[in-house]
């Protein structure tokens, strides 16, 4: 299964939110580790995607009061998303060998 | 403006799915984001979330096949019809005298007009909600846009452009409700409403009884067979398309050449379509019993 950049992100951020992860969550544990906003647009079709695909499953949490009284929209990782990550992440670390980066010119 | 935003965030979330909107309202709410932001943030998602049916080649062919060529022909003959309908109505108004049935030829002429005006509307009634319809069959989650691209094509495609024996400058009651306002109600009650409602029924799971349908497309052949010589000089007089007199110099006499006979098949191809699906149902739902 081929996964985008972005896509990875998700599946990483959900795997490591566990039971916890939703909407807003996944958004700022996507932001926190790239520095770059995260639009809910961006946010949402992606995990449509990633849930067409086989990689995630959602389901409608309950509501709460701090979002006014609205529901949660739960993500979490399937087997088949878990490997797809961590496909591409061996990947990245394939191609990444023997590669050191400078962060200046 | 603060309220102006919120009250633009909770009508664009409409346009989302029901549990989505919840959701994405409840996001925005846990992160008490501003109001501008979350303008910025629903205007993204929903463009995000219309251009999705756009991947697919469904909306397209509604476009390319119903939204632009059937509409702007609409538009040329509901302005055509309502001028010339509304100019047989005002004279038969102004001068009527029950000896008009009373002699066999005047009464000929009542009969035609009235057949002319009466097949006209059917037409358009049936041309523009067999068009809704198949937009709302064929492509049914991009049937809110097509529509209104539709609409857009019938009330404006005639744009820049006159129609031969246009009103006067300064132009008095009458002419203005023959040329300005009759076209605008052939527009809204003979094409817009019956799209719309054929777009709403198009759009719901259950097909069409197979009778009626096949007795629905039969009165709309008739009826575009009646009319098929005003919808090209629909064309013809609204500037679309040079005017050809034939070989006695005079416009609309028998022998006026019809380059644009084939618009006819044009206009009739949703309920052609519409024939063709319904049978194919109807032979499923036979062979599924049996």
């Amino acid at each position: 299964m081929q996964l985008g950049e972005f896509e990875y992100l998700m599946l990483t951020a959900v795997a490591r939110l566990g039971e916890g992860a939703y909407g807003v969550t996944i958004r700022q544990e996507i932001e926190d580790a790239t520095g770059r906003p995260c639009s809910l647009g961006a946010l949402y079709t992606t995990i449509e995607r990633l849930e067409s695909k086989g990689l995630v499953k959602t389901s409608m949490g309950d509501p709460t009061p701090q979002r006014g009284g609205r529901p949660k929209r739960m993500v979490r990782i399937t087997p088949k998303g878990a490997q797809a990550a961590s496909a591409f992440y061996n990947a990245v670390i394939r191609v990444s060998r023997g590669v050191a980066w400078s962060a200046t010119k | 403006m603060t309220r102006i935003a919120w009250w633009m965030v909770e009508s664009l979330s409409r346009l989302l799915d029901g549990d989505e909107r919840e959701v994405v309202r409840g996001d925005l709410a846990e992160c008490g984001t501003n109001p501008a932001q979350a303008l910025c943030e629903m205007i993204g998602l929903v463009i995000r979330r219309q251009a999705v049916p756009w991947c697919d080649w469904r909306p397209w062919f509604m476009l390319t096949s119903v939204v632009i060529p059937i509409g702007l022909l609409l538009s040329y003959a509901t302005r055509s019809w309502g001028v010339t309908s509304g100019a047989d109505i005002s004279i038969y108004w102004r001068f009527w005298d029950f000896s008009y049935l009373a002699v066999p030829g005047w009464r000929r002429d009542v009969i035609a007009v009235a057949v002319r005006i009466g097949s006209g509307c059917l037409a358009l009634v049936g041309w523009s909600w067999t068009c809704g319809f198949v937009l709302g069959r064929v492509s049914r989650r991009t049937v809110g846009l097509t529509v209104l691209m539709f609409a857009v094509a019938v009330f404006f495609g005639t744009m820049g452009t006159v129609i031969a024996g246009q009103p006067p400058e300064n132009p008095s009651l009458q002419y203005h409700v023959v040329f300005v306002v009759l076209p605008r109600f052939f527009r809204t009650f003979l094409v817009l409403l019956p799209a719309a409602w054929g777009a709403y029924r198009g759009s719901k799971a259950s097909s069409l009884p197979l009778g009626p349908t096949v007795l629905g497309v039969m009165v709309l052949a008739s009826a575009t067979f009646l009319v098929s010589h005003g919808l090209e000089r629909s064309l013809v007089f609204g500037g679309l398309v040079p005017p050809d007199p034939g070989p006695d110099g005079f416009l609309v006499s028998a022998d006026d050449p019809r380059p644009l006979w084939f618009l006819s098949l044009v206009m009739m191809w949703p309920a052609v379509y519409i024939l063709a699906e319904t049978s194919r149902e109807r032979g499923t739902r036979r062979a599924s019993r049996a």
